[in-house]
């Protein structure tokens, strides 16, 4: 996640010689104001909500009680019925985080070679700009476009690609285009400045020792590409697994994710127990995918590792 | 190296459909905000009565005036703790580092609709049983709620861009026994400015469209616009919020011009600003 | 005069609701005591059973008024000429059920910032119960005598003392004629077309009590009914049975699902469906169905939040809607009968469009029926929840 301007690489840094007068301070001093922040404002309400999920519904118009502590709550969030919300949500998530990683490889990869270097700017500026409208506003975008008599379905009927309206609205497929329009700039952006950063002399040198285009890429692109690869995966992994809004939108019922079951039990139903145990049951799905996604990562980069150390020698 | 091959093609068309695809709905928004019907998705004929529409609309217009009041709020705070945090994971990384880090990660992991139940009661436990009735005021509420995520984002950046750059001229600094103050606003600070200006500019994007969490904590008098839109999106939109998001895109776009003009002055261009952004 | 009609059917079941809502209340009273005991947060107020007097005593209006209802239920218009002839600015805020009106009300309470509410009537004696409301002062709000008798002192407030009508309406459903080729009638025929030519293109009411409702409906039973035998079997048939065909919940399809298509089949409250049906391209493509044989009556009304700011511009406000001419121009926006006197004939002498979406006669206003909030809330909202889920699979 290291950012170099270009033209502005450091030389290595030396290991400071002495330790001037000024790093006498605490050396956390001026972290100390995020911290308290992030304390008084993330920590303390996460930690009540996690109290919460031991609890119970005490009555209509109770929200929760702590006075017997149970694990019913997270029993309750994981019964059968709600069990298959949470499931959804990893399908979604997982689908849709791949897809944009199929969209953004090739198209950050253009833009990072191939796409003329002067208009290199506005280019990358004008992914972002559907960013600048708001995400309902450009969901709803979607949903004149898909519906029955919207205007892909008659444009596709003019054509005779189809004889009947299209039936996409309220279906995963729609829901999947929807998170994926989303959350693609999140993963474009930091993969453009990883390929960005694998400088020319290296492709090159991969290309003179004999390894064509395709191995060039697997062999020296892709790896050191990896750390922002890795950070795009996980800035649209992680809100896509807790956003519902633009599921619900365009899928209606087959949207329901599980952040639309945390919400319903604060907003509607009032059980602030189990919608809490929920909430921590989805935080928990979220740590452990990306824990298991990073080992199999991790495993599978060996033979890659063994590879790229056949082809290019002692050169890397 | 410039023959063109079937990669390089592929590659060309592949780009233009990721961009057909990117601006389809908003062009389809800005097509539809000049619907003249009642319902947004419903087209009718022509006209600019859904501009002049916002102006009898004092919801709208506040809507997006708490919108924006927020958004600027949340990115200073955001900024000047991220910043500060930053600077210390870059400069003065201690034993304390991996705890903090640990905090940062968890804060950016967590999926925003637990903020937002979290905060709730939180809010509701300060300004009533702890007697702070600043946790009362809606935008103090969309201000804390919004910054979180945002604080996190910009200490990566600024760590990210102070870790590129040598140290030594601080060092000098330190040498010339600039007092440490004087130091981090005169040297430090102007190091990180581009990596503090990306920062704040991705805050100030994130709180704009922050809905989720938004939603939970706002009180009367304060709604923010996506939260608007939100509630108008169950009774039928209206094509009023599509000419205001036609409004908002222009005038970001200004915004963003204006930015890039200021931050290519300052010797940064424009694909260097989007590549510090990227960074986080 | 078929306005005076629905006297007799809605007087004749006022006592037996009485006494339902005040068993009720008193069951009510002991589940609050024991859950604030228990909750250290958001705790409901139990000292103030009765609510409290009102805070408006006829002085200068303040200059802002915060209104927090169901989403675009006022005509814009009215509200921007009120503030130019009266002076107070209107904020409107937007809720989604009684129930998150409810949790909001309680978590502040009394600083949500809110003048007036817009509750939902059997929600209205708890609300009452746990201080969330002030009391009206009638005498800021002569234009009451514009209101139908019919649609005042109704059993959750029988003395207008906290609330009075702002619209009530029904629950039935929409099709689409060019889809649907045979006639449907009553909820078993929108369950037999939803599990079969419109699987997948049905939707229902986000809300919890209707969804219940088809159920209960179509098979003759009590829709208040708190047996667990009928909620199971609710549960298992709406899970089961329902949930694999339902391709959203929406509870405003005549927002944009009507106008664009969307569905098939759509359950629908009557103004809602009135809106939508208007503004589809081919308004004879949709057939409304009253629900049958048993519906909802539902009637939403105008109260004061306690700890309301602005008290004395919220009085001045529900004053100024309930003039006959405002009254005409809310029923035209928002398409439900407003309970003013004489509503209906000055609506069709202007000539309105689709009045028979707006106005029922005494025999269909006989088979609809009131929600009671009672032991079973909790459950219902329960088996919508798991009819989302299952619907979602």
């Amino acid at each position: 996640m290291t950012t170099t301007v270009e033209g502005r690489t450091a030389p290595p840094r030396k290991a400071p010689s002495k330790r001037p007068r000024w790093l006498k301070l605490p050396s956390f001093a001026l972290a100390i104001p995020a911290w308290a922040w992030l304390f008084a404002f993330f920590v303390a309400p996460v930690a009540l909500v996690v109290w919460f999920s031991f609890g119970y519904k005490p009555g209509i118009f109770g929200t929760h009680a702590n006075d017997v502590l149970s694990f019913d709550r997270y029993a309750e969030a994981l019964s059968p019925t709600f069990f298959t919300t949470f499931q959804n949500t990893l399908w979604v998530g997982v689908v849709g985080t791949l897809i944009c990683l199929a969209i953004s490889i090739p198209f950050a990869y253009w833009l990072a070679f191939k796409a003329p270097i002067a208009r290199r700017g506005i280019l990358l500026a004008m992914v972002m700009i559907p960013f600048w409208t708001n995400f309902l506003v450009r969901t709803i975008g979607w949903q004149i476009i898909l519906a029955p008599s919207g205007i892909l379905s008659e444009a596709l009927q003019s054509i005779g690609m189809l004889n009947e309206p299209l039936e996409i609205l309220y279906t995963r497929t729609a829901v999947l285009i929807g998170v994926v329009y989303n959350y693609l700039p999140l993963m474009i952006l930091p993969m453009f400045v990883a390929f960005d950063r694998v400088s020319l002399p290296m492709r090159e040198a991969s290309k003179d020792l004999g390894a064509g285009r395709w191995s060039t890429f697997m062999n020296v692109t892709l790896p050191l590409a990896k750390p922002g690869i890795v950070v795009g995966i996980l800035l649209v992994y992680i809100p896509l697994m807790g956003d519902y809004i633009t599921a619900t939108v365009l899928g209606g019922a087959k949207g329901n994710m599980a952040g639309q079951m945390v919400a319903n039990q604060f907003q509607t139903a009032q059980n602030w127990a189990l919608g809490s145990a929920m909430a921590v049951v989805l935080v928990l799905t979220i740590l452990t995918t990306v824990g298991i996604a990073a080992l199999v990562a991790w495993l599978a980069a060996w033979p890659l590792r063994a590879n790229q150390r056949l082809v290019l020698g002692d050169k890397s | 190296m410039n023959r063109l091959t079937l990669t390089d093609v592929s590659l060309k068309v592949w780009a233009v459909i990721v961009f057909v695809f990117l601006f389809a709905p908003i062009a389809v928004i800005i097509i539809y905000s000049f619907n003249e019907g009642r319902l947004l998705v419903a087209w009718d004929e022509f006209g600019f009565g859904s501009f002049a529409a916002i102006v009898t609309k004092p919801a709208i217009t506040d809507a997006v005036l708490v919108s924006i009041q927020t958004g600027f709020i949340a990115a200073l705070i955001a900024t000047a703790l991220g910043t500060m945090a930053g600077v210390a994971l870059a400069r003065r990384a201690g034993k304390w580092a991996p705890a903090f880090l640990i905090l940062l990660v968890l804060v950016t992991v967590t999926p925003e609709i637990v903020d937002a139940v979290s905060l709730l009661p939180w809010m509701v436990f300060l300004g009533q049983d702890v007697g702070l009735s600043m946790f009362d005021n809606g935008i103090v509420r969309l201000v804390v709620g919004h910054s979180l995520f945002a604080t996190a984002v910009v200490a990566y950046i600024v760590r990210s861009r102070l870790v590129g750059i040598d140290e030594s001229l601080e060092e000098a600094a330190a040498d010339l026994y600039a007092p440490p103050f004087k130091r981090f606003t005169q040297i430090t600070l102007p190091l990180v400015m581009p990596a503090v200006l990306a920062g704040g500019l991705l805050s100030f994007t994130l709180s704009l469209d922050n809905t989720i969490v938004s939603a939970f904590v706002q009180v009367s008098g304060s709604t923010p616009w996506p939260v608007y839109v939100l509630s108008a999106v169950r009774t039928g939109l209206r094509p009023e919020i599509a000419a205001v998001s036609t409004i908002m895109l222009l005038l970001t776009l200004l915004a963003l011009g204006l930015v890039a003009y200021v931050l290519r002055r300052a010797g940064d261009s424009a694909t260097d600003i989007a590549k510090t952004v990227g960074g986080g | 005069m078929s306005h005076e009609q629905p006297i007799r059917i809605l007087a004749s079941t006022s006592a037996t609701k009485i006494m339902k809502s005040e068993l009720n209340r008193r069951r009510f009273l002991a589940l609050s005591g024991a859950a604030a005991s228990a909750a250290a947060l958001a705790a409901c107020s139990t000292d103030s059973d009765t609510g409290s007097a009102t805070q408006a005593t006829g002085g200068d209006l303040e200059s802002s008024l915060s209104v927090y209802s169901w989403g675009d239920y006022d005509d814009p218009d009215l509200v921007s000429e009120f503030t130019d002839e009266l002076g107070p600015t209107v904020t409107f805020d937007a809720f989604n059920s009684n129930e998150e009106l409810i949790s909001k009300l309680v978590a502040a309470r009394g600083t949500s910032g809110y003048d007036i509410v817009v509750p939902t009537g059997p929600f209205i004696p708890q609300m009452i119960e746990n201080g969330l409301l002030s009391k009206l002062n009638l005498d800021l709000i002569p234009n009451i005598a514009d209101m139908d008798p019919d649609f005042l002192g109704r059993d959750w407030d029988p003395n207008n003392e906290y609330s009075i009508c702002k619209a009530w309406g029904t629950t039935g459903f929409v099709y689409d004629k060019t889809k649907i080729t045979r006639e449907l009638t009553n909820w078993s025929d929108f369950i037999d077309a939803a599990q079969n030519e419109a699987s997948g293109k049905t939707s229902v009411l986000d809300d919890p009590a209707p969804l219940l409702g088809i159920y209960y409906w179509a098979n003759g039973i009590d829709w208040n009914t708190t047996d667990e035998a009928d909620l199971a079997a609710a549960e298992e048939f709406l899970t089961t049975q329902l949930a694999p065909h339902i391709s959203a919940f929406d509870s405003y399809p005549g927002g944009a699902a009507i106008p664009q298509a969307q569905h098939m089949l759509m359950q629908s409250w009557n103004g809602d469906a009135r809106i939508g049906i208007m503004e589809s391209e081919d308004p004879d493509r949709w057939q409304w169905v009253l629900g049958s044989p048993d519906t909802e009556l539902w009637m939403d009304n105008w109260a004061i939040a306690e700890g309301a700011p602005n008290p004395e511009a919220a009085h001045a406000f529900i004053n100024y809607v309930l003039t006959p001419e405002a009254s005409l121009r809310e029923l035209d926006y928002i398409g439900y009968h407003t309970g003013g006197t004489g509503i209906e004939d000055t609506a069709r002498a202007e000539g309105l469009e689709m009045l028979d979406l707006v106005f029922f006669d005494e025999e269909q206003i006989s088979t609809m029926h009131t929600q009671a909030i009672g032991d079973a809330q909790q459950r219902i909202v329960e088996i919508w929840d798991k009819t989302k889920a299952s619907a979602g699979a």
